[in-house]
């Protein structure tokens, strides 16, 4: 019983008219081609007169000039055949490993369309167990040095493979004596290749041939003591995992010393409060180097002061030795107690000396063999194979080459000598006399620029290598992109000098198939591919039986009025990458400082001589002429706490490209409004080189000498990230306690929640905590969906810098060079804030006595100060002050408690920075993409360098603000592939740039709604609170108080449990 | 007619006559301009275009080319913005609260105080504009419907508050000195001989004709243009206040800023009327119509709002303390001793002890020294926003993004090129406008004149 409803199209269809029936068959008008409207003859008589078109004329012109208005459109072309493993807009990872002959780590790549952009640490591989350091993770901008060599050179000139080849192996077959200097190779394949060679060219008995290995700075003296003591050159593994007490005599091993990547993280996992024991860290040094800020008691002592200093605890642990025990009274405290907590722990003890000085090594070795720490803490068989330089060796070389008597070949892999040399001008002078030399450099560099043959060797991204940084441990490099350049490996280029291979080209196989051969004798019945995609393997070690006996000690550093230590710092190190703007611009874990290198003295020592002690955008620091071995340098004088007196430390890895030597674009100092600082038409290194400085002591290059230190006239701006150095006893930004009095008293002692008076219904005043005050209504984050949260350890962080240059990587964070950092203008969305305590504190944040304390002394740092690392990014507020004064909102709350910049919307009134408490927000104040100040060390202003951005985040653009996002394309990514694969995001999951990073695992990150995740347990963890939050700005990032592993008896006084004392109150 | 005693002093002296004050108001206009006046116009043209350039090269660069930083977002932009607001705010407090408290004194100085409140409030307004990162989207802050998504503005944010605010407070101010204008604009129209100038002012008196009905009804405008303006007064300073005083930065965050503001912009506002009348009166003639009382009278109201002014600089002193937040505490002590204390203690003295000098008779009635201390009271009122605004915020919660802020030569020569401009205005307002409400004088002729005062039939009519 079906109706048929009937539908008309309108009026004239229920009608029928005419004018329907007619037009009814033709669906759309009849469409008059062109060429019929112009052949109509009516057309003249049309009434297009002259206005008319005159109009079309106008509209036409502004319609056309209009569309010009366009942002130009850039194409992207697609891939016609997809290539396996890369799926447009999704990342794929390399498991690899870093290797430049003085960082080492396990490394994964996360390559975008082919590209490398990211390196992270390797939590799953490798013994360095995720652990990284900032030149690891900024290695992937040299990648796109546009100043990289792109081909063989033969006396400057670009030449070709063929011919390299065919002149350097006539001159190899023709030469009486052939050498090649290297830096430490830990590569098996590299080694076999020089073996070969070796046998090749020395037949039975030659020495034609000749490999010496050097490292721009020496750890000789840590094999030589081991010789002495346990006759064998060796350096021990180490494992600080296992040490309750640590203690360094001038070892920087969460920086510099040794392998920082795998100590870090060793380090890290004793320095938990909550777990059964935390570690007790002395340090005796005589600069503040970054393992000295995390030290629980530091001894500021003279270089020539630390031989007392073993023998004190040597004597002090019943041993005996020659050596005086002499101790100053700056490190009496420390070492006294140091001999109390080695007592206790024995040989979960570890002792570790930084120092090149074989005496000194020698007596740390005695003092682990008292402890008995051979066997726990030390492992003679796992040996550290990295630094096998030998100084005698070394010495001898360069004294040869440098009095003419050179090889007739020399080849240089992965070193700089001319640069890293203290005689490097000399031995640079005297390579004209050697017939043919060679680098595999990657820039003309210092060296490379003298020599006749540079066959530049792939970044470390581009070519397969393998490694053996211990004995049980095997590691491969794999490529992560095909060479950019027509550059080769070294492996393949030595191959084909001893005549063993062909050259392959650029998709050459070569390296690979002859790495692949030495992996299957050095590791028999292992699977290549495998081990690739795991980037390691274990090895078997057979262990041989060292004994101790006791060796003599001689020629300890000398005193003297004024003692000059060299060291390394985070970002720069040795100087292998001062082409990095990126690491250029990382300040320095402790001073701060970018740009520069500096001499470092007490500011108490400063004040007496007359330096300034204070510094800012337009005040400099005064300059002082420092001398040492005859060569001298001008450099600004740095006030450092924690110096010792009588110490000036200055930091090598600077002054490269002294000569204007094209080591990179961002290598030299730029001028205000852009180009380079010129000295007699060259531009103009950063900083100044000290490598001249060293002393040999025997034969030892060692790192300390006697300086004169003079001041010079004229003033030097620094460009420092932050100029004021204490907390001012600010508690609710810093709190801090001691394991003492965190395992024995109630939270309200040491992490009192701040409270607010409020009447009760009784009308009574009552302190009530915090949580409890709100003006605004609660964003809808708690308990629905995600709620990003954040815990940052104050305990565990180190300051080490990795998270920051993390975050740079990851965010495209613009690099703004010396001038405008100077300007406190710096970009970083992540900031380590460092803060020293002053005499006013009885520890970091917590005032000695609140009735007289005074602003003006807290200004100022203790002479020896405790230092906190205080990471510093967006704290995600969610009553945040910037959100609610955006004239336009263009930062908003995202469901998620995500505080959100659109960056499109933002008019750049800059309300939002000023309203923010934690001054975690960054305008553009130029455009850093295209502005000519910044086209020198901005990578994004480079066609190559350009390659490195993450194309997940957006470059902004001048007058925008930006700020942490939280990393929030990773959430995003997170979010989506659980949402393919139709679950829940599980906790862990997504991590930040900078929590990804953190050797010490000091930053968690997840979802605070889940109850269940890591980082909501962490948050609501006795030591958790929030920075500033009596604002009441609700932030989703949470701090957790500071442990040190110290007796301070005035935090026992001051942390009581304030109940007690108010109770106290009310009885009166 | 209202007539008042006659030991009140006379508000117009000599023997003025309707004509006179027509001719003495209008000769300015009528003749050659003196060379004195090209001279000074070319002064401030050619500062007011440097400043002009200076922008320019701003806006091409980036902020980056003043001196501020991650911690310093707002300088000396925002402190010349809320400098020169509280300088407009004299002219409409004379023209609209004088009015409705019938202070007849007004009428010979609300003219030129109106000029300058426009030119000021445009001089004002430049600020936020170029202030921001991306002045090409500035447009953003008006709630104009959109196709971004439709985008709306946020109705949270101060900011916006201001846009409303001196939008409001420059339209009103601007019609109702315009409404004030026409029936002079109609004297000078009818007087002029050349034909352009006639033309031009024709058009500018907007055919008045004089008729008793436009007299009536110009009247009753301007009483409701009054009553508009007078909440103005009150409101745009607040508002401007709001900017700091909703924000959670110590020194700030202070709920006493409204009430301080208005009294610190009429302060400084009737300073600068000082500072222009005492000079025009000269250079123009017009003694005989602002004289010492009306610079008596001046000089009592920057009395009166610098001692308000005084007592909340010290009311914050002791909050700061009363208060126990550590903060806001230091906030204040690093005001007085920190690395500011300079500025604090400028201020200090410009705002509090010079206005209380105005205390004494024969000063307050002195024009050099009134011309003296409107000059210092102007430096004090720059430096007030200045502490406010840098010593608050360069050290504020977290000791390690302290900063310090020095200018750069473009923040000096953005500064400077305002004060060109607003001279640059200020003079063609004198060289072709009436800078004196003729026709409002002529309305108290005889009851404060001089000459009517004076003469026996005054006594009689009372």
């Amino acid at each position: 019983m079906g109706i048929t409803r009937k539908y008309w199209k309108g009026i004239e269809e229920l009608k029928q008219t005419p004018e329907f029936i007619k037009h009814k068959e033709q669906e759309f008008p009849n469409q008059q081609t062109i060429e019929e409207f112009l052949s109509d003859d009516k057309l003249a008589e049309t009434s297009t007169a002259r206005r008319d078109f005159l109009k079309f004329l106008g509209f036409s012109v502004a319609a056309a000039t209009l569309a010009a208005c366009e942002a130009p459109v850039t194409k992207a072309v697609p891939y016609v055949v997809k290539p396996e493993n890369v799926t447009p807009g999704m990342p794929t990872w390399y498991a690899s490993t870093y290797y430049d002959g003085y960082s080492y780590a396990s490394i994964l790549v996360k390559t975008r369309e082919g590209r490398p952009i990211f390196i992270k640490g390797n939590k799953e591989y490798g013994f360095t167990k995720g652990g990284v350091n900032p030149q690891v993770i900024a290695s992937v901008l040299g990648l796109y040095d546009s100043e990289r060599l792109s081909g063989p050179l033969a006396n400057k000139k670009s030449t070709s493979w063929s011919n390299v080849d065919k002149e350097i192996t006539s001159a190899i077959k023709s030469a009486k004596k052939v050498t090649l200097l290297s830096n430490t190779l830990i590569s098996p394949s590299l080694n076999r290749v020089i073996s070969e060679m070796a046998t090749a060219l020395n037949g039975e008995s030659g020495s034609k041939f000749e490999h010496i290995q050097y490292d721009a700075v020496s750890y000789s003296a840590i094999r030589e003591a081991n010789l002495k003591s346990f006759g064998a050159s060796i350096i021990p593994g180490y494992d600080f995992s296992k040490a309750k007490t640590v203690v360094s005599i001038d070892a920087d091993f969460l920086n510099s010393w040794l392998l920082p990547t795998e100590f870090a993280v060793q380090y890290g996992l004793t320095r938990n409060p909550d777990s059964k024991w935390m570690s007790k860290h002395f340090q005796f040094e005589s600069i503040l180097s970054v393992s000295g800020s995390n030290a629980d008691y530091r001894g500021m002592v003279k270089p020539s002061e630390l031989a007392g200093v073993l023998s004190y605890l040597i004597k002090g642990l019943g041993g005996s030795t020659s050596v005086s025990a002499t101790i100053p009274a700056s490190a009496k405290l420390a070492a006294d107690e140091a001999i109390k907590s080695l007592k206790k722990s024995g040989k979960e003890s570890l002792i570790v000396c930084g120092s090149n000085n074989v005496g000194l090594q020698i007596l740390t070795n005695k003092l682990n063999n008292l402890l008995n720490a051979y066997g726990t803490t030390l492992d003679l068989t796992n040996t550290i194979e990295l630094f096998k330089g030998d100084d005698h060796q070394v010495q001898k070389f360069v004294k040869d080459v440098v009095s003419g008597k050179g090889p007739e070949v020399l080849l240089m892999l992965g070193v700089n000598p001319v640069y890293s040399l203290p005689n490097g001008d000399a031995f640079g002078k005297a390579l004209s006399n050697i017939k043919t030399t060679v680098s595999f450099a990657s820039h003309e560099d210092e060296t490379a620029s003298l020599v006749k043959y540079i066959c530049p060797d792939h970044h470390a991204l581009e070519g397969w290598n393998d490694y053996k940084p211990k004995a049980n441990h095997f590691a491969i490099a794999q490529p992560t992109i095909r060479p950019l350049h027509n550059t080769a490996s070294a492996l393949e280029s030595l191959l084909v000098w001893n005549g063993k291979a062909q050259r392959g080209g650029k998709d050459s196989a070569v390296a690979y198939d002859y790495m692949a051969a030495t992996f299957a004798t050095q590791v028999p019945g292992a699977d290549f591919a495998f081990t690739t995609h795991n980037s390691c393997t274990e090895l078997a070690t057979t262990s041989t039986a060292l004994v101790y006996k006791d060796a003599s000690v001689s020629n300890l550093p000398k005193s003297n009025d004024k003692e000059v230590v060299l060291y390394q710092k985070a970002g720069i190190g040795i100087g292998l990458q001062a082409n990095n703007p990126w690491l250029q611009e990382l300040p320095d874990p402790i001073s701060k400082v970018t740009w520069d290198n500096y001499i470092t003295m007490n500011p108490v020592t400063m004040e007496n001589d007359g330096y300034a002690t204070t510094y800012d955008q337009e005040h400099g620091l005064n300059l002082a002429t420092v001398t040492v071995n005859g060569k001298s340098v001008t450099l600004p004088v740095y006030p450092l706490p924690g110096q010792a007196i009588g110490t000036i430390g200055i930091a090598l890895g600077y002054g490269r490209g002294a000569n204007g030597e094209k080591i990179g674009k961002a290598a030299f100092q730029t001028k205000e409004y852009g180009g380079y600082e010129t000295e007699n038409g060259k531009p103009k290194a950063i900083g100044a080189n000290v490598y001249g400085f060293v002393s040999t002591v025997n034969g030892n290059i060692e790192y300390y000498n006697s300086a004169k230190i003079e001041k010079a006239s004229g003033e030097y701006s620094i460009a420092a990230t932050q100029i004021h150095h204490t907390v001012m006893g600010r508690h609710s930004i810093v709190r801090e306690t001691t394991l003492g009095i965190y395992t024995s008293k109630d939270k309200e002692a040491y992490n009192p929640a701040h409270k607010l008076e409020k009447l009760n219904k009784e009308g009574e005043h009552e302190k009530r905590p915090m949580k409890e005050f709100d003006l605004w209504d609660a964003h809808p984050v708690e308990k629905i969906g995600h709620r990003w949260g954040m815990t940052v350890d104050l305990s565990s962080c180190i300051g080490c810098g990795s998270c920051l240059i993390a975050c740079q990587s990851e965010n495209n964070v613009p690099v703004v060079g010396k001038d405008e950092v100077r300007r406190g203008r710096e970009m970083h969305w992540l900031r380590i804030d460092r803060y020293f305590s002053s005499d006013e504190e009885a520890a970091v944040g917590t005032r000695k006595d609140k009735e007289t304390f005074s602003y003006d002394k807290a200004e100022d740092a203790a002479e020896n100060p405790k230092v906190v690392h205080m990471p510093m990014m967006c704290h995600h507020c969610n009553h945040a002050p910037c959100e609610t004064v955006c004239p336009v909102a263009a930062t908003t709350h995202s469901n998620e408690g995500l505080n959100q910049m659109a960056y499109n919307r933002c008019i750049g009134t800059r309300y939002c920075a000023n309203n923010c408490p934690y001054k975690v927000r960054r305008f553009n104040w130029f455009n850093y993409p295209s502005y000519k100040k910044f086209t020198e060390i901005n990578p994004a202003q480079d066609d190559l360098g350009r390659m490195v951005l993450n194309p997940d985040v957006t470059v902004r653009t001048r007058g925008v603000m930006e700020k942490c996002s939280f990393c929030v394309q990773r959430i995003q990514a997170t979010k989506l592939s659980a949402k393919k694969e139709a679950r829940v995001v599980g906790d862990g999951e997504f991590a930040t740039a900078c929590s990804d990073s953190c050797p010490t695992n000091a930053i968690i990150v997840g979802d605070w709604n889940d109850v269940n995740s890591i980082i909501r347990k962490s948050s609501d963890d006795n030591r958790a609170y929030q920075a500033l939050e009596e604002v009441g700005v609700k932030p989703n990032v949470w701090y957790k108080v500071k442990v040190r592993n110290e007796e301070n008896s005035l935090l026992n006084k001051l942390q009581v449990v304030e109940e007690v004392a108010e109770n106290k109150k009310a009885g009166h | 007619m209202q007539k008042e005693a006659v030991i009140r002093e006379p508000l117009i002296l000599g023997h003025k006559t309707y004509h006179d004050i027509t001719e003495d108001v209008c000769r300015p206009i009528e003749d050659k301009a003196p060379k004195m006046w090209y001279i000074l116009f070319g002064i401030a043209l050619i500062i007011g275009l440097y400043g002009v350039g200076s922008i320019c090269y701003l806006l091409g660069t980036g902020i980056g080319v003043w001196g501020l930083n991650k911690t310093i977002g707002w300088a000396w932009d925002i402190t010349n913005f809320v400098w020169w607001v509280g300088i407009g705010h004299a002219g409409t407090l004379i023209s609209a609260v004088l009015l409705l408290f019938r202070q007849k004194w007004r009428m010979a100085i609300n003219r030129s105080a109106e000029a300058m409140t426009i030119f000021a409030v445009f001089m004002a307004g430049l600020f936020p504009l170029i202030h921001m990162g991306r002045l090409w989207v500035g447009y953003w802050v008006l709630p104009i419907p959109n196709q971004f998504g439709s985008l709306w503005v946020n109705f949270n944010s101060p900011l916006l508050w201001d846009v409303f605010a001196i939008s409001t407070y420059l339209s009103v101010s601007l019609v109702f000195w315009y409404i004030g204008l026409i029936p002079d604009f109609a004297t000078i129209r009818d007087r002029a001989k050349k034909p352009l100038s006639k033309k031009m002012y024709s058009i500018l008196a907007f055919g008045w004709s004089g008729r008793a009905k436009h007299w009536n009804r110009f009247e009753l405008v301007s009483l409701v243009l009054a009553g508009l303006a007078t909440p103005l007064v009150f409101s745009v300073h607040s508002i401007v206040s709001f900017d700091f005083a909703t924000s959670v930065i110590p020194g700030w965050h202070t709920t006493i800023f409204p009430p301080y503001f208005v009294a610190g912009a009429v302060f400084s506002g009737f300073a600068m009327v000082q500072t222009l009348l005492l000079i025009m009166r000269k250079a123009m003639g017009l003694e005989a119509y602002i004289h010492t009382k009306h610079v008596e009278y001046m000089n009592i109201v920057i009395m009166v709002t610098g001692s308000i002014v005084g007592t909340a600089y010290i009311t914050e002193l002791f909050i700061s303390w009363y208060s126990g937040v550590e903060y806001e505490a230091y906030a204040f002590i690093n005001r007085a001793t920190g690395p500011y204390w300079w500025a604090y203690w400028s201020m200090m003295t410009c705002n509090v002890i010079s206005p209380q000098l105005m205390w004494f008779k024969p000063l307050r009635r002195s024009l050099l020294f009134t011309f003296f201390i409107s000059i210092v009271v102007n430096i004090g009122m720059w430096f007030e926003r200045y502490v406010i605004i840098v010593t608050s915020i360069h050290r504020d919660y977290l000791p390690a993004a302290w900063s310090m802020h020095y200018p750069s030569h473009i923040d000096i020569a953005v500064y400077v090129g305002t004060i060109g401009l607003f001279f640059v205005f200020f003079l063609l307002f004198a060289r072709f406008f009436p800078v004196l409400a003729l026709n409002e004088v002529k309305t108290i002729l005889k009851g404060s004149g001089q000459s009517y005062k004076e003469s026996p039939d005054y006594h009689e009519h009372h």
